[in-house]
């Protein structure tokens, strides 16, 4: 995966500092410049998925091979309309938290925490440079794609993050679960997208979530 | 320079972040002294090192806390300052040791146990610790054992915990209810992106903060 297509945004990282950019002074910006290109050339970007055409979905439940994930309703009404499924898994790899994590250690708070968003925007570059490709692709042939969902949000349970790595069959882009099924790199991301004939890309609609305490919740 | 003055300009630097001379932050403070060399310089002159800490390094952070509170002032002020803060307290450490400058208490903080995010967790741990207090930081993905086998070694501190998920939220409640069935009078501090007062009732935690300042205020309070 070509670097050059990663994108940070500095609106993003100073959000991540609960800060607009008219908050920000010169001596910041510059700091959060300085660290973003540090990360850049220590960004390790791999990223890997699978397709399964072969799913059912039934009520809050996606079945793939022998596998049941219990999705919720809200993903699963998002995806049961797809054609396909693709599982994916993505990553900025480990050299980022790394490096946050001794910035941090060695006294060097605020730009541990610059680094460590830094990390997780390139992480979520990552993944939105598969899914464009992937809608890309599937765009060839008039089809398109949904949002992507991923184990621990939506009311997703993240212990299906188990058996979805299991079934990216060698894809799973050099990232290893814990036994709590979280991802090592922590940089990473993984989970679903639909692809298909009567799917699009629409807003996440977290109005009709009712998880309160989702940290990626779009609305207040 | 008289004493006053040296503790004034002390405080100066570690509520705006001026680290030692060749730091370029801020740069109104550009080229000038910073704590680092302030608080040596104060020790020499023979100011009490408690004085030095109650005087100029706590009551900056107080004032730090306070803009941070009204909103004068953002996370990479206050974390600016806190490392002005570290850096002064290194001087100050082997008072510290030696008993002679004695910290307002302990604070227990880690990531609960499935959950290894540690940067929020870090973040209350350098602010507290630039509060005055002693900070025992267990890591990430704690689990109640640890915390028990910590809180039985120090029995007379407070204890944080740091969720980032949702999902290990669970883990947070399991922990809480575990300190409380064998210490049930530590108090008992919770935070993270996900946590929230009413969560904190559930679980039945003693206090919940959402960022750095009111743990810090959490803390103190209790000394009142």
């Amino acid at each position: 995966m070509p670097v050059s297509e990663l994108v940070v945004s500095v609106e993003k990282i100073l959000k991540g500092m609960e800060m607009k950019l008219t908050d920000a002074d010169d001596y910041l910006l510059k700091l959060i410049d300085e660290l973003t290109g540090q990360c850049f050339r220590m960004v390790q970007p791999q990223a890997g998925y699978v397709v399964y055409d072969d799913f059912s979905v039934v009520e809050q439940k996606i079945r793939i091979e022998n596998k049941s994930f219990d999705t919720g309703k809200i993903v699963a009404s998002f995806l049961k309309n797809s054609d396909a499924l693709v599982l994916f898994s993505a990553t900025c790899g480990a050299d980022i938290e790394k490096y946050s994590k001794e910035l941090m250690k060695s006294g060097h708070a605020l730009e541990g925490l610059i680094v460590d968003l830094v990390g997780s925007e390139l992480a979520e570059s990552v993944v939105d440079y598969l899914h464009f490709q992937v809608g890309s692709k599937v765009g060839e042939v008039d089809a398109g794609v949904t949002n992507r969902f991923s184990p621990g949000y939506c009311n997703w349970p993240v212990s299906d993050q188990q058996q979805l790595f299991d079934l990216l069959k060698g894809n799973q882009s050099g990232i290893h679960l814990t036994p709590s099924s979280l991802m090592i790199p922590v940089k990473s991301v993984s989970g679903m997208i639909g692809i298909g004939y009567s799917v699009k890309r629409v807003e996440y609609k977290c109005q009709i979530c009712d998880n309160k305490k989702c940290i990626l919740r779009k609305i207040e | 320079m008289s004493p006053e003055e040296l503790l004034a300009k002390l405080s100066e630097c570690v509520e705006f972040g001026k680290v030692n001379k060749n730091a370029p932050f801020p740069p109104a403070m550009k080229g000038m002294d910073g704590a680092d060399e302030l608080t040596k310089q104060a020790l020499d002159m023979g100011i009490n090192p408690e004085v030095i800490l109650n005087e100029a390094l706590i009551k900056a952070m107080d004032r730090v806390g306070e803009k941070f509170n009204q909103k004068k002032i953002f996370v990479p002020q206050m974390l600016i300052a806190a490392k002005a803060m570290n850096v002064a307290m290194e001087h100050l450490k082997p008072f510290f040791s030696s008993g002679e400058v004695k910290r307002k208490g302990k604070f227990i903080i880690g990531t609960v146990a499935g959950d290894l995010h540690d940067i929020g967790k870090n973040l209350v741990a350098m602010i507290v610790e630039g509060a005055g207090w002693e900070v025992i930081d267990l890591g990430v993905d704690v689990s109640s054992a640890k915390f028990l086998k910590s809180i039985s070694e120090n029995p007379d501190a407070y204890v944080g915990l740091s969720a980032l998920l949702t999902t290990t939220m669970k883990s947070m409640q399991n922990i809480v209810n575990e300190i409380k069935r064998e210490h049930p009078s530590v108090k008992i501090l919770i935070g993270g992106a996900p946590v929230t007062e009413q969560f904190r009732a559930e679980i039945g935690a003693d206090g919940y903060s959402s960022n750095p300042q009111t743990a810090v205020a959490y803390l103190n309070a209790q000394l009142a």
